[in-house]
């Protein structure tokens, strides 16, 4: 271990049903899968047979970082959780949850890249781990409790420096949407999973420090060429407005700095400024989630950005909202990114002042409050698309007793009264009557209670809805049929976004266009969005490479919500980003000097060995058609637009037959079942996969 | 005789205490304790005025004291020395946004590794529930106002109490900026210097036993360089010693040195 920097040098084991506790290896036992996904999928394969249900004590979760988590490289607050998915229909099989925050680099000074939780504590417990050690401690008295009080319960034995993950009353009342949370606003999906462990959280705290292996002035180059490259908060690349340093703007990125669009709730208020792209110090002023999901009038909440360890772009914006103390008693600080900012808001139809109104604002405040201290997951907002159409079409009426329905206000949810969250979520949370306790289950669990047909849902476009109970995220309204490819290979909502990060970054369509044959061998990879052309193989190397680039993320502990750096700000690069950046930082940092090939190999490893897990889950290896299905209302436009016309998102059925064909021929696997080769396997590594899954009749 | 010297550390100020005590016993010629305390200041070297200043640690007060070794021009008012750092390292916790990229960048563009808890400017520690902790006073930092407060080293003047504590002299004013650098050849790693800062602003490192503390990356520091939302400045030295309230109350009677002019 010695020679290698970057890795903590130990994985955690739990045995919570004997209380026994052990340390692990690294580097000896899991450096070919790197970290986070990897070593779960690796321990999931090894240990985890096919047939355990996600809540049996069998079944284990992992939580793990990567050899880049602590370091000062760009966007590395990363901690994967991976284990057998609950909400995953109708078969629970392998899938992660992403959670940044403090809680990978504080796990990393504590000593440890991973924490493998295994069996089942008798009665409540938490995980203390402190600098090399870990403790399992009564954790009656936390049961019961918010994230927000057992975080602080915890930080009281542990002290005020203390990064804790825990769940709230959702998780320990496994209900399938829930989430494990730190630092405030940090989640990742599978909190149901501690819940059944009886595991309320896991603090760590951490004093040590992790070896940078390569020479520091090198290290030091790189960060700083990392930083130069940097863009906004999902590497978008071109400011939202004209700017006086910039070619472009796009009014549809997420660079939203400006000079006049003011942090107006911080004392005193802070000018965002031009944020021309040379100046490393105001990176930090670039992203402002807030303002980008809730509109323009919550830039005067705008307390500061914030995020996790070590990374400069501060998607978690932090906002402060004083009305709603005074309205609903609760904090009028709230802070979060992306679809959790507007979790609460997206339950309403309207709002009295309109969709972007401090109504709207004051609903969000209320399902970041909820959501954020209940541990409650809306499945990427499928949550709301369910409950909206079980509401407009009366299947709640239907399936719900009628006292029950008449005990909501629905004339609130109708009306935009955020008030009606009082009502929901909490009940969500604590499986309290028919309806909330069926939303809780996911999609394709409540459709199954109530015994409507998984069809019903795949027809509508405006549910989103994809498979396995999960929806879309990022598929071709992103990227075309590579978004489709992408969104067919996961076993919950695809956590993918190496290829929207790169075709929504901002930059004209030819600047995109030139970019696209170094990385992937022609113009013809993508498409101007909505305006898509037939299939060819640059887009399947495109979908190639976005996957394994998101399980090389998922491992190293980089953030696939920033990466890969495919394209910078930099008129005078180009802008040109860094496809090899990945290879140089994992290289610098371990002292395991691995080229971009040579790393992306690695990558393929680790989404192949998911593929095996989810191929010896579902005990078929037709995943061509048991799989990697898509939608119907994938290939409908409400227009009845054809096809590879202008303004349509309508894909081709032939065509995606086609992009699956050529995907899977890039993988070396086999094009008639989808199911990877056995000399995938060996080139690969895994030939010990090829070996039982063969055994089982399950290669071909 | 009022013999004052501040600046120097506990081990060479207790040397020359202890001669003070034996010429009490047995008086000594001005000569003889001239060459003894320059002898235990700087041996074997040819004395000027300002080199004694900056070997001393660059504090002496009371200098009228120094009439009797000759020191003195004479003009009857107590000449207090103070020798700064040029430069200072100043933070603004509205800007703060929690990234801690100063911590990374203290601790592995200077040590080639990561450690908030080696950084020599302090962010993790107020992160969650800012410098009050969670037991007391107005709750600050991600669990609270939002507010974090970096904490810095304020390149005290006089005194200096991480240098005056080191009983091995250790921390030494060292150019370009002046900066109190601690001299890891003489660093025992007894840890004496993290308990004297009223700041805590001095870090150990375990891995090489040796306590170590902010020396402005001789003059440009790697955190300011690295805060990505401008909450950092490096600015021309002032004394913020009494203007920042210390996290732990100074060691009290620190040494009866000061007696002298602090009474």
């Amino acid at each position: 271990m010695a020679q290698y920097g970057g890795w903590a040098g130990k994985v955690l084991r739990v045995d919570l049903s004997t209380g026994r506790i052990t340390t692990e290896d690294t580097v000896e036992k899991y450096r070919d899968y790197v970290g986070g996904t990897g070593i779960g999928y690796k321990v999931l394969w090894d240990e985890v047979g096919p047939n355990v249900k996600a809540f049996d004590p069998e079944n284990k979760i992992i939580f793990a970082t990567g050899p880049l988590a602590g370091t000062s490289a760009p966007c590395n607050g990363r901690t994967a959780i991976t284990t057998l998915w609950p909400s995953c229909w109708p078969k629970h099989l392998v899938a992660s949850g992403h959670m940044g925050g403090h809680f990978a680099a504080e796990l990393k000074y504590a000593g440890f890249d991973g924490v493998i939780v295994e069996g089942r504590a008798d009665h409540p417990v938490w995980l203390a781990i402190s600098d090399g050690k870990a403790e399992i401690r009564d954790g009656r008295h936390l049961w019961g409790q918010g994230i927000r009080r057992t975080n602080y319960e915890i930080s009281r034995e542990m002290g005020a420096e203390a990064a804790v993950a825990a769940i709230g009353q959702a998780g320990e009342n496994m209900v399938p949407l829930s989430v494990i949370s730190n630092s405030g606003s940090h989640t990742g999906a599978g909190g149901a999973v501690l819940g059944s462990k009886n595991l309320k959280a896991i603090g760590v705290r951490g004093t040590g420090s992790i070896r940078i292996a390569g020479d520091k002035g090198d290290w030091e180059k790189a960060v700083k060429h990392h930083l130069s490259i940097l863009g906004a908060n999902n590497q978008h690349v071109v400011p939202n407005s004209p700017q006086p340093w910039a070619e472009y703007y796009n009014p549809g990125t997420r660079w939203l700095a400006a000079r006049g669009r003011v942090w107006g709730a911080s004392d005193p208020p802070i000018d965002t400024g031009t944020g021309d792209p040379h100046n490393l110090n105001r990176i930090a002023y670039r992203t402002n989630s807030a303002a980008f999901f809730l509109g323009p009038d919550a830039w005067k909440n705008t307390v500061r950005g914030n995020g996790c360890t070590a990374c400069p772009i501060r998607c978690h914006t932090r906002i402060k909202v004083p009305a709603v103390a005074s309205k609903y008693g609760i904090s009028e600080i709230g802070q979060s990114t992306c679809i959790r900012l507007v979790l609460g808001k997206r339950f309403f139809k309207k709002f009295p002042d309109g969709p972007l109104g401090q109504t709207s604002i004051e609903a969000c405040m209320l399902g970041m409050h909820f959501a954020d201290d209940l541990g409650i997951w809306d499945n990427y907002g499928q949550l709301q698309r369910d409950f909206h159409k079980c509401h407009n079409e009366g299947i709640f009426k239907n399936k719900v007793g009628a006292k029950e329905y008449q005990s909501y206000s629905w004339d609130k949810l109708e009306r935009g009264d955020p008030a009606f969250l009082f009502e929901l979520l909490p009940r969500i949370a604590n499986r309290e009557g028919e309806l909330a306790t069926a939303l809780g289950l996911g999609t394709g669990f409540m459709l199954e209670r109530w015994s409507i047909p998984e069809a019903e849902w795949k027809k509508d476009h405006q549910l989103n809805y994809w498979k396995h109970g999960h929806p879309k995220h990022h598929s071709h309204e992103d990227a075309g049929q590579c978004g489709v490819v992408i969104n067919t290979q996961y076993n919950r909502d695809a956590q993918c976004h190496s290829h929207s990060n790169f075709t929504r970054n901002g930059l004209p369509i030819e600047v995109q266009k030139k970019l696209a044959v170094d990385l992937w061998g022609s113009e013809a990879a993508i498409d101007p969005l909505g305006e898509f052309t037939p299939m060819n193989a640059h887009k399947a190397k495109m979908a190639k490479w976005s996957l394994l680039r998101k399980e090389l993320h998922d491992s190293i502990a980089l953030c696939n919500w920033m990466g890969p750096w495919s394209a910078s700000p930099l008129k005078e690069r180009g802008y040109k980003g860094d496809d090899s950046l990945e290879s140089l930082l994992y290289s610098l940092a371990t002292g395991d000097g691995k080229s971009r090939e040579e790393l992306d190999e690695v990558a393929e490893r680790i989404f192949v060995l998911h593929r095996a897990l989810t191929i010896r889950g579902m005990g078929t290896r037709d995943m061509r058609t048991q799989h990697d299905t898509i939608p119907d209302w994938v290939f409908a436009d409400e227009k009845d637009r054809a096809p590879f016309t202008k303004g349509t998102i309508r894909m081709d059925k032939t065509d995606i037959g086609n992009a699956m064909t050529m995907f899977y021929r890039e993988l070396g696997w086999d094009t008639a079942t989808g199911s990877p080769t056995r000399d995938t396997y060996k080139r690969l590594g895994l030939p010990e996969v090829a070996e039982e899954l063969g055994k089982a009749g399950l290669t071909v | 005789m009022g013999l004052c010297v501040l600046g120097l550390n506990a081990a060479r100020r207790k040397a020359i205490f202890n001669r003070r005590e034996n010429l009490m016993k047995s008086p000594l010629t001005t000569e003889e304790i001239t060459g003894k305390i320059l002898g235990i200041i700087a041996p074997g070297r040819p004395l000027s005025r300002r080199r004694v200043l900056k070997l001393c640690g660059a504090t002496i007060a009371g200098m009228a004291s120094w009439n009797c070794l000759g020191l003195s021009h004479g003009t009857g008012v107590p000449l207090i020395i103070t020798e700064n750092a040029l430069g200072l390292v100043v933070a603004d916790p509205t800007r703060c946004v929690g990234c801690r990229r100063c911590e990374l960048a203290c601790t592995e563009y200077n040590d080639g590794k990561s450690s908030h808890a080696l950084s020599r400017i302090k962010v993790r520690r107020n992160q969650n529930f800012g410098p009050s902790g969670l037991y007391a006073g107005q709750r600050l930092g991600d669990m609270g106002n939002g507010l974090i407060v970096q904490d810095f080293c304020k390149q005290c003047p006089h005194p200096v109490p991480c240098a005056d504590a080191c009983p091995n002299g250790a921390i030494e004013l060292k150019p370009p900026t002046n900066a109190r650098v601690i001299d890891e050849e003489k660093c025992t790693g007894c840890k004496v210097c993290l308990k004297a800062c009223p700041w805590e602003m001095i870090s150990f490192d375990p891995g090489k036993d040796k306590a170590t503390k902010c020396f402005l990356c001789d003059g440009k520091p790697k955190c300011v360089e690295a805060c990505p939302a401008e909450a950092l400045l490096y600015v021309p030295w002032l004394d913020l010693t009494g203007r920042v309230p210390p996290r732990v109350p100074p060691v009290a009677n620190r040494s009866q040195a000061c007696v002298d002019c602090h009474k």
